[in-house]
């Protein structure tokens, strides 16, 4: 139950309201412990590798990444490949969170990677789910990368 | 025609052999009977005499003695001759001495004896004797016999007409067997020479069955038939020389008109102008066309003045390839900007030059032909320029429909991200809102609260199904065989698991399988099948049946319900994008449905129709093309 209290969230979405409802959610299904809250994917890749506004951070993570699509800057797929296609940082889960079921967006996500795809509004039931067997998934795999 | 030569040898022979043995008879049986009548006659008369002698010598001397009595018992044995009718005795001074009736009767005997010799009366011969005893005349003996002539006559005519008629049908008979030996080879030979009139085979021969003259005739027959049958083939090889010797000569004919023409167009072709000049390029005599054209004098064109009449630029080119083609003896060609008088401009023409060449290979003069190029080359310039006019702006078209098809695709990206944020915030604060507050809210504000959060879901709604619409309608065709009974069954499942309400009966009748796109299908399935569940559900036995038709080149299906149904004035605006024809409140929908499957159908080639009335079910029918279409 630790490990699982212990997952930090980070959330990537540029709208302030999605990203309170997103917030607001996640609370409610007591996943919101540990929320981070970034505007863009510069921000989150920043957040990642501890540089530009969060160098020296502290702290761990993120486990979970919860993935806006369209960002301003660098958006959702372009976080996605890089994140994914760092023998670092592949293993961190990414949610993408998607206004739109366009299939282009769905496909570009799972092939860069993307480990789940939820639909805005979110469905939190689901999130819920994800978010346990991201859990799970730390568990299993018993350690995260320490540095 | 006469009717004489309409008879048949035949019967002619048969006439002929009945008329001369009838004539022979006849003479001969009436000399016979003429003969045996002469005959009959003296014999009677004979016969009598000798009976009156008789009589005579035996009445003699009663008459001597004066004793009629005995004289008729002489007379009585007359009885013995029943043929002597009458007898009488006279003494020899001439008085009636004794009579005799063979009948008893009286009989007049003339008083007086006739002279000796016998006449006849009637039909009776009375002959008168004389009597004669001792040298002395002493009485006459008178006879009435009998004498039927006509009788006798009659026998003979009979006689000699059973005899005609008898040698007559033997003669008929001995005939007709003759005459089918004559006329049996003349039928033949009729015969031959009819076929031979009719399919001129001259070949034919008629059989010659015996030597006589009508073997004779024959021969005659077949000979002439030799000799028409060489006469027509004589004819028949001079009518195809006739016939060989015309078409050759038609051929020539036409031969020569084809040279005429091909000397005219050729002419023609040589263009207007014609010119001559000499070994060395110099126009020597008169240049009629050269002149017209391009309205140099004698003067000005003769030695090298015609080479001015070309363009400046043109002159050296000129030069070049005429000392080229002097040097090698070849014709050869140039286009160059002429002077043309009457247009008062250049005008571009080809030059041809041909060189004529003397028996030792120098050229002797050299000819040439000029033709205004000008409009046909203007011509196929302008051909040019349209063309690839043409094709610049086929691509410009297929660029900017690209480019359309580029800006709908992002622009229904857009909508589905950009159009939706601003809807997301409106129904989660609102639903913040409601978990948040609405203790502290009255009636009324959750009333309207209500109203913004269903609204906001509608719009959310009317973006998917619009998204849908947009999404389908761009979608490639992918064909492949569907069963459309498992698609049909599959969807009503799905969508009535999912549905409150009254249980549906649901009928699949016969549906034939398409040829068409998985996935579109089955959102015309879907469509068709929702619509006909909603609009079904307030029934209390709420029905919705699916059947098909197979049609010669179409597959036809249909979904009917029981349900609302609508009215058929609107049915036209039943497939429009967001054309509704029920309240919102009664029946919830965004009017994209049937949009949707209209577009899908159409795509595939097919068609899509509805009947209905109100309150009376709906039937939605569509086609499909048997052979599947991509489009």
């Amino acid at each position: 139950m630790d490990e699982y209290q212990q997952v930090e969230i980070l959330l990537v979405d540029d709208s302030p309201l999605d990203a309170e409802l997103a917030m607001r959610g996640l609370q409610e299904h007591n996943l919101a412990n540990n929320i981070v809250w970034v505007k863009d994917g510069e921000q989150a890749l920043d957040y990642v590798y501890r540089r530009g506004d969060f160098k020296g951070r502290e702290g761990s993570g993120p486990r979970l990444i919860l993935l806006d699509l369209k960002m301003p800057k660098v958006d959702g797929i372009e976080v996605t490949r890089v994140l994914k296609g760092d023998e670092q940082t592949r293993h961190i889960p990414i949610v993408i969170m998607t206004s739109s079921r366009e299939e282009r967006d769905i496909s570009q996500s799972y092939s860069f990677g993307a480990n789940s795809y939820i639909v805005k509004p979110l469905d939190f039931e689901s999130l819920a789910n994800v978010a346990s067997q991201a859990g799970y998934y730390w568990l299993a795999i018993n350690r995260a990368p320490s540095s | 025609m006469l009717s004489a030569p309409t008879k048949s040898v035949r019967t002619k022979v048969l006439r002929v052999v009945l008329v001369t043995a009838t004539l022979a008879l006849l003479i001969s049986g009436a000399a016979m009977v003429f003969y045996e009548l002469q005959d009959f006659r003296n014999t009677w008369v004979n016969d009598l005499s000798a009976q009156a002698d008789v009589i005579g010598l035996a009445a003699a001397p009663a008459l001597q003695f004066e004793d009629p009595k005995a004289a008729r018992d002489y007379l009585a044995l007359l009885q013995a001759k029943p043929n002597i009718t009458s007898a009488a005795i006279y003494t020899a001074n001439g008085s009636l001495f004794a009579s005799y009736s063979a009948t008893g009767e009286d009989v007049s005997f003339p008083r007086l004896p006739d002279v000796d010799g016998h006449h006849v009366v009637e039909n009776e011969l009375v002959l008168f004797r004389r009597i004669v005893a001792g040298g002395e005349i002493v009485g006459t003996v008178g006879l009435r016999a009998h004498y039927d002539l006509s009788g006798r006559l009659l026998d003979y005519v009979g006689i000699l007409g059973a005899i005609m008629v008898l040698s007559l049908i033997g003669a008929a008979l001995v005939s007709h067997r003759l005459q089918r030996s004559i006329t049996e080879p003349i039928s033949a030979v009729t015969s031959v020479a009819r076929t031979v009139l009719e399919t001129r085979d001259f070949a034919l021969r008629a059989p010659k069955t015996t030597n006589d003259e009508i073997g004779l005739l024959v021969d005659a027959f077949n000979d002439m038939l030799d000799e028409l049958g060489h006469r027509a083939e004589v004819l028949e090889q001079s009518n195809e020389q006739l016939e060989r010797q015309a078409l050759e000569r038609r051929r020539a004919e036409e031969a020569l008109a084809a040279g005429q023409r091909r000397n005219r167009t050729l002419i023609d072709a040589m263009t207007q102008v014609v010119w001559r000049a000499n070994n060395s390029g110099l126009f020597t005599g008169e240049q009629s066309g050269w002149a017209k054209y391009t309205g140099q004098s004698r003067n000005e064109y003769l030695g090298l003045g015609w080479r001015l009449a070309f363009a400046e630029e043109a002159r050296d080119r000129l030069d070049l390839a005429w000392s080229r083609a002097s040097a090698s003896r070849e014709t050869f060609e140039l286009e160059a900007r002429l002077w043309h008088a009457p247009s008062e401009s250049y005008r571009l023409v080809r030059l041809r030059a041909v060189p004529v060449l003397s028996g030792d290979a120098e050229i002797v003069e050299w000819m040439g032909a000029i033709s205004d190029v000008e409009d046909q080359r203007r011509a196929e310039l302008e051909l040019r320029t349209l063309n690839a006019e043409l094709e610049d702006r086929v691509v410009a078209r297929t660029q900017a429909l690209e480019a359309a098809n580029k800006e709908l695709e992002s622009f229904s990206y857009s909508v589905s991200h950009d159009l939706r944020a601003p809807l997301r915030a409106i129904s989660g604060f609102s639903n913040l809102l409601w978990e948040d507050h609405k203790d502290h809210l009255d009636e009324e504000a959750k009333r309207k609260l209500g109203i913004i959060r269903g609204q906001a879901e509608r719009m959310g709604q009317l973006i998917d199904d619009l998204l849908t619409f947009s999404r389908f309608g761009r979608k490639a065709i992918e064909p492949s065989e569907l069963d459309m009974v498992d698609l049909a069954k599959n969807t009503f499942q799905r969508l009535h698991n999912g549905s409150e309400g009254n249980s549906i009966e649901f009928n699949v009748g016969r549906l034939p399988s398409a040829t068409a796109d998985r996935s579109l299908l089955e959102q015309v399935w879907c469509n068709l099948l929702s619509n006909a569940i909603k609009f079904s559900s307030q029934r209390d036995k709420p029905v919705v049946e699916v059947g098909g038709i197979v049609e010669e080149d179409e597959n036809i299906y249909y979904v009917r319900d029981n349900g609302a149904g609508f009215d058929p004035r609107y049915r036209d605006k039943l497939f429009g994008v967001f054309q509704r024809l029920h309240d919102e409140s009664e029946f919830p929908g965004t009017g994209v449905g049937l949009a949707l499957v209209h577009r899908i159908i159409t795509r595939h080639g097919g068609r899509i129709w509805a009947d209905s009335q109100p309150g009376d079910g709906a039937t939605f029918h569509f086609s499909l093309p048997r052979e599947a279409r991509h489009g």
